[in-house]
């Protein structure tokens, strides 16, 4: 009888726990995809909103705004924080994924340049630092109010739920643009159908509203509220007191910041570096991407729940040290599948074809020539020639060497190098689940529950956003930095890992030598 | 270990106090050398946002580290 009543009990909170996970994950997840399609569209987003006549410097604006977007997020880490640990988890996320959605419903409905000028990129600017700022308070009530209503002993598990968000967010993210894109066609999605993605996400909010609406606070706060043990100051308390503070150090420097590099690199520069340096075609990179996100995201359960047998540390040194050694092979053989250089050309195949036309005061050159290679992969390049049709603005032009032709490069891999760079972007995404999966459940351990939403968030967003959010930044420097000449390749197309490289290797020997690989010594009571 | 722990903690220190001379240095080099809009843009962002955040966090963890804050780890 003592046993029947023992297993209802035990099943009745894994039925609890299950869905707590569930609707915690969803908004989370959707504030992940709200988040993510700004950068996935990033290019588009350039040409929208800021001025065309310097493309790298309108990318670089973009890049900039995505990177204010990351550095926007500790900040929001400390005000949402602050407030969740003084009012509860539960309103307080709650908070956050309605300025999040709010925001990206209106970047959807933002004019571009053309119509309102100088506005546009700001407004833009403005609406993207609140979306930071509301990822910045979410992952922290998120991976806390699970990690409050996991038993000990699986906090690793559940909590990984929650660290499956971000790559599913991101596969969402891909997988809704890419849908529109096929749908409407490369022309109108670049005219207006950009804007449905961001659209859709009023959508989502709603549905993960109304599910967060009818979840209850957790169980730990309530009962600390209960015996008025509370913080007044949650921010004093996490970086003015010497034991917090030292606890929040190394939290940043021995796991989040290498933990965000490697994300980032797995996800982020894998896709940058398909389509600008092997010039991978924009569906299949995306394609690459997402295949390889979906085969590796049950990887965030099953290193999670083996960090509750074996600790957190281990594996997330693990996921660091491997990530740090093999990521310029593997960056090496991507370079070298997508090589034409490497490649022999059916030269039978090839074809040039070349069309003028008159558009307003310009004259249009567009020369579309097509290759096909020995090993089945094909290549197309668009070169697009504007000049305009007054000799004297023509010699004007050419004299300040504007006068550059616009190419668009797309290879096309062979089923054979798809599936191996599948594999080869699946490796890089092992290697984020082993650093990601544990440390929800690492951070939530080592922060007392008063301060533990504000103390965890500040480090996991300023490894995240600030060390993981500047790769796309930091690497495209890199690589610049080994061009000879402006239209020339780079010396060294890998030189961007250089700095995911290093901030992970650092991060690692801070690891193993401060951290404790104990689980489960959670403070609770 | 604990001595490890310490010894680690001045080179902690000396990375942090040495990050902030080096990238100012070659932010200057660069800028001067091209004075462009992304030149601008990509130092100011490492100036204001990432050299501050490396340096004194990583300051204040070799400090603590070298006064044995870190032996014994909860």
């Amino acid at each position: 009888m003592a046993q029947n009543v023992r297993n209802v009990s035990q099943t009745e909170e894994v039925s609890s726990t299950r869905r707590v996970i569930a609707a915690s994950s969803v908004g989370t997840l959707i504030e992940w995809y709200d988040f993510y399609i700004f950068g996935t569209l990033a290019k588009i987003i350039s040409e929208q909103f800021f001025p065309k006549d310097n493309p790298t410097a309108a990318l670089l604006a973009t890049l900039a705004t995505f990177a204010a977007g990351f550095v926007i997020r500790p900040f929001g880490a400390l005000f949402f924080g602050r407030l969740g640990d003084i009012i509860g988890r539960k309103y307080t996320f709650l908070v956050t994924l309605v300025i999040m959605g709010g925001s990206t419903f209106a970047i959807g409905l933002v004019p571009g340049y053309k119509t309102i000028g100088f506005f546009a990129p700001a407004i833009v600017f403005v609406l993207r630092l609140l979306q930071g700022l509301a990822l910045g308070g979410e992952y922290g009530g998120a991976a806390t109010y699970v990690a409050e209503h996991s038993p000990a002993g699986h906090r690793g598990f559940w909590t990984s739920f929650i660290q499956t968000t971000a790559t599913l967010g991101l596969f969402l993210a891909l997988g809704v643009i890419l849908i529109v894109r096929q749908t409407l066609g490369v022309e109108t999605f670049s005219d207006w159908g950009w804007r449905i993605p961001f659209i859709l996400s009023s959508l989502l909010v709603g549905v993960s509203v109304f599910i967060r609406m009818k979840m209850s606070e957790s169980p730990m706060f309530v009962k600390m509220k209960k015996e008025g043990k509370t913080s007044a100051n949650p921010l004093a308390e996490s970086f003015k007191q010497k034991d917090n503070l030292k606890m929040v150090l190394i939290a940043l420097l021995g796991a989040t910041a290498g933990q965000g590099v490697v994300w980032y690199t797995g996800q982020f520069y894998a896709l940058s570096f398909l389509q600008n340096a092997c010039n991978v075609e924009f569906v299949q990179s995306n394609l690459i991407i997402s295949i390889a996100l979906l085969i590796g995201t049950p990887f965030f359960i099953v290193f999670g729940a083996l960090s509750d047998k074996i600790g957190r540390k281990y594996i997330m040194m693990a996921g660091m040290i491997i990530a740090v050694i093999a990521y310029r092979p593997i960056y090496t053989v991507m370079y070298n599948e997508a090589d034409l250089k490497t490649k022999t050309e059916v030269v039978e195949k090839t074809t040039v074809e070349i069309k003028e036309a008159v558009k307003g005061t310009d004259n249009v050159t567009t020369t579309v020539t097509k290759k096909t290679f020995a090993d089945g992969t094909t290549y197309k390049e668009t070169k697009n020639e504007t000049v305009p049709l007054d000799a004297a603005k023509k010699a004007e032009l050419a004299a300040a060497g504007k006068l550059k032709p616009e190419t668009k490069k797309e290879t096309t891999l062979p089923q054979a190098i798809y599936y191996k760079m599948i594999g080869l972007v699946f490796v890089q995404v092992l290697f984020v689940t082993m650093v990601y999966g544990p440390i929800a459940a690492f951070l939530v351990e080592i922060f007392p529950t008063r301060i533990r939403y504000t103390s965890m968030s500040l480090p996991y967003h300023i490894g995240n956003g600030v060390f993981g959010g500047l790769v796309p930044l930091i690497s495209t420097r890199l690589v610049e930095a080994t061009r000879p000449a402006p239209g020339l390749p780079p010396a060294d197309p890998l030189a961007g890992l250089w700095y995911p490289i290093l901030i992970a290797s650092v991060s690692f020997v801070i690891g193993m030598l401060y951290i404790s690989n104990k689980t489960n010594n959670m403070d609770v009571e | 270990m604990s001595a490890i722990k310490k010894l680690f903690g001045i080179v902690w220190s000396l990375m942090g106090i040495g990050i902030v001379p080096m990238v100012i240095m070659q932010a200057m080099k660069e800028i001067a050398a091209k004075p462009s809009e992304e030149n601008w843009i990509f130092w100011s962002i490492v100036i204001v946002v990432l050299m501050p955040i490396i340096a004194f966090s990583l300051i204040i963890f070799g400090v603590f580290a070298l006064k044995g804050e870190y032996d014994v780890i909860k």
